[in-house]
């Protein structure tokens, strides 16, 4: 085992860090999803353009090939240079696409990774109901398949990005009174489509980011099915793995900036002389290391067995905790000052408000600890 | 950067784990064979990084840690990690005792058949001779003898600092295998415990317990592994490296002990079931080259 990185890898870092100095915006990504859309396009085709986009994803379909390490350096110096966020091109980058390199036809990757990556085709998902939020498998939107087409009607939300995207990953029941797992499929919607309508919604840290989608008769061809039809289930599971690979390695290179930032900030401010606090921020700077560790770890796993170690399932839920709790000592050590928050405000009260989601979405942090449980743990099933 | 035990560590883990379910299995925490610290030595366990020369196998600190790990699941002789920065640091062999300064004196610990007591004062290794007669008594973990010392014995200190980070990576070792026997003796217990008619784990608010156990002891492991990485490569961050992994490590053995024995309900506070044996190991561990704050907070 060692921490160290071979001369190749340790170039290629400077490579990434050079660019990213020369290269990073100087304004702020906006906030809201529509202000955002077109900072977003510009900066993924300037990182496709300069070949930092799908740096571990084939080359056939516009990617660099490189290895995981490459890609983990790269996110790693990436969150270092404060880059934005990559915001509407998440869902395609991170999720759409890789999905669609392991599960679909080479028609369908042919005409949309290239998309994707270049920040052309903007995805969303379309997974969580009103009525199937943490239980997924209870889905209700139908496709009745007429013809060569499914004819979808139902609804989806929490859909981040909607309302600006072009194409949607969109689970649905594709069979008559199928239940739970079975009859679904994985559908690429196109979101301008005649028939739906998105409603988007406000959150209470004043951002317009998410919406509800609804389909009313919305026509899908069933070229568009995923990995074949009644198979969704399988299919959107496959994504995990993949998302769990490097998914947090961005947030984790933050946490170690915003564990800094605190500190400096206590001893500013005097409030480091309060032993509970103190003990906190030493608590916190250590969980941050640990997690580095934890996702070289992983990284190391895959390299070795080319699948995420069994473990990746904690780091999820040790992430979005740790960053919930450097959220609330932030806004604990700012005082009465958090009073002063304004819908539009980018600060560490914004940042507290919008923090919620970590336990909540992408499957709550309950939900979570039932997957350590049964599936690591090898526990009786709850449900 | 590789974060996953090679195939040799791998063997090594493994075998030490099979040998010590046979020779020094955790249920017989108090009651050990009368031979086992040669049995140990025999092993070359107590110097996996010490110098050939001083009869060592002359391996890195990520082997060891690994290895250690497994000896603390078992709750092996606290000695061991005392001994091992001896063999590494002091040249002397043998079996040391484990020293731990209070405000009153020193308290030895493991110190049966010992000719040597090892400890850190003022942030540095020191090392002794055992003075003679010394009666061992009952200490709080019934694996581990303990002797009160009132008086500081004349020490020699080892100049070098990674002598006291050896200590407190190995004792870091020493607690995530003692969180990893906590842990895993709730999920057993969970998966056969029926209560209304159904085994106790698939209720969710045992389940969680039992997630956040695994949480606790992975997030300890993985910073165990880096902190070792850190001291073999000399890196200019381990100081903290090491200090994370024994405070991450304490936590998890301290709040696994406990959430163990809530697990298991009232046989589990009973001194004849097996969990206050991780617990008060725990305890003992956290005294150990113990972290501040401030040394987590330094730059």
């Amino acid at each position: 085992m060692d921490i160290g990185f071979s001369p190749e890898e340790t170039h290629f870092r400077e490579e990434c860090r050079d660019w990213l100095h020369a290269n990073v915006p100087a304004e702020t990504r906006p906030l809201d999803a529509a202000d955002a859309i077109g900072f977003d396009k510009a900066w993924q085709r300037q990182l496709f353009d300069a070949g930092w986009a799908g740096i571990n994803w084939p080359t056939d379909y516009g990617g660099r090939g490189l290895s995981i390490v490459q890609q983990v350096i790269w996110l790693e110096e990436y969150a270092k240079a404060h880059a934005p966020w990559i915001g509407a091109n998440f869902v395609g980058i991170n999720h759409g696409g890789p999905t669609l390199i392991i599960n679909a036809s080479e028609e369908q990757k042919a005409y949309h990774l290239p998309r994707i990556l270049t920040g052309e085709a903007i995805w969303c998902q379309g997974f969580s109901e009103p009525g199937a939020g943490s239980d997924l498998a209870g889905i209700k939107t139908r496709g009745r398949i007429e013809g060569d087409e499914l004819v979808v009607n139902g609804s989806k939300i929490w859909t981040s990005f909607a309302h600006v995207a072009d194409w949607q990953e969109l689970v649905l029941r594709t069979e008559d009174g199928s239940r739970r797992h079975s009859g679904l499929s994985w559908v690429i919607c196109d979101m301008h489509a005649p028939g739906i309508t998105v409603r988007p919604i406000r959150k209470m840290s004043g951002q317009i980011e998410f919406a509800q989608v609804f389909y009313d008769d919305v026509r899908i061809p069933l070229a568009n099915v995923v990995g074949g039809l009644g198979n969704g289930w399988k299919v959107a599971m496959s994504t995990l793995s993949f998302e769990r690979g490097t998914g947090f390695i961005a947030d984790q290179v933050k946490q170690g900036q915003e564990i800094d930032d605190l500190i400096a900030t206590a001893r500013a401010n005097g409030m480091i002389g309060d032993d509970r606090i103190a003990h906190e921020l030493a608590q916190m700077r250590a969980e941050v290391a640990a997690l580095r560790a934890m996702t070289y770890r992983n990284i190391s796993e895959v390299v070795r067995t080319g699948q995420p170690g069994a473990e990746a399932s904690l780091i999820r839920l040790f992430t979005a905790e740790l960053g919930q709790r450097l959220d609330r000592m932030a806004v604990a050590l700012a005082g009465p000052e958090m009073l002063d928050f304004a819908y539009g405000d980018d600060n560490a009260v914004g940042d507290y408000l919008r923090g919620f989601a970590g336990t909540i979405a992408g499957g709550s942090a309950q939900i979570q600890r039932d997957i350590i449980g049964e599936r690591l743990l090898g526990l009786p099933r709850s449900r | 950067m590789n974060l996953t035990p090679d195939d040799d560590q791998r063997a090594f883990v493994t075998a030490t784990a099979d040998w010590c379910r046979d020779t020094m299995p955790l249920e017989d925490a108090r009651d050990r064979p009368a031979d086992l610290w040669n049995q140990l030595e025999a092993m070359g366990l107590p110097g996996i990084t010490a110098p050939e020369a001083n009869g060592g196998l002359a391996l890195d600190h990520a082997t060891e840690v690994l290895v250690f790990a497994e000896l603390g699941r078992h709750l092996a002789p606290v000695a061991l990690p005392a001994s091992a920065v001896a063999a590494r640091w002091t040249g002397t062999r043998g079996k040391t005792a484990l020293a731990v300064a209070a405000s009153d004196g020193l308290r030895l610990l493991d110190g049966d058949a010992a000719q040597h007591g090892l400890g850190i004062f003022d942030g540095r290794i020191g090392h002794f001779a055992l003075p003679a007669g010394l009666v061992p008594g009952h200490s709080l973990d019934p694996s581990a003898t303990l002797v009160r010392l009132s008086a500081m014995p004349l020490t020699e200190t080892v100049d070098d600092p990674r002598a006291a980070l050896h200590l407190q990576l190995l004792a870091a070792a020493f607690s995530v295998g003692c969180a990893d026997a906590a842990r895993d003796m709730a999920v057993d217990y969970a998966k056969v415990r029926e209560q209304f008619e159904r085994p106790i784990g698939s209720f969710q608010a045992i389940k969680h317990m039992c997630a956040d156990m695994a949480v606790r002891a992975a997030v300890a492991r993985s910073q165990l592994y880096y902190a070792a990485c850190a001291l073999d490569a000399e890196d200019a961050d381990t100081t903290f490296h090491v200090a994370a992994a024994k405070r991450l490590a304490d936590q998890a053995a301290l709040d696994n002990g406990r959430a163990n024995i809530q697990i298991h309900g009232g046989i589990g506070m009973t001194d004849e079931a097996f969990p206050h044996f991780c617990l008060k190991r725990a305890h003992l561990l956290q005294f150990v080259a113990s972290v501040d704050a401030a040394a987590l907070l330094a730059a």
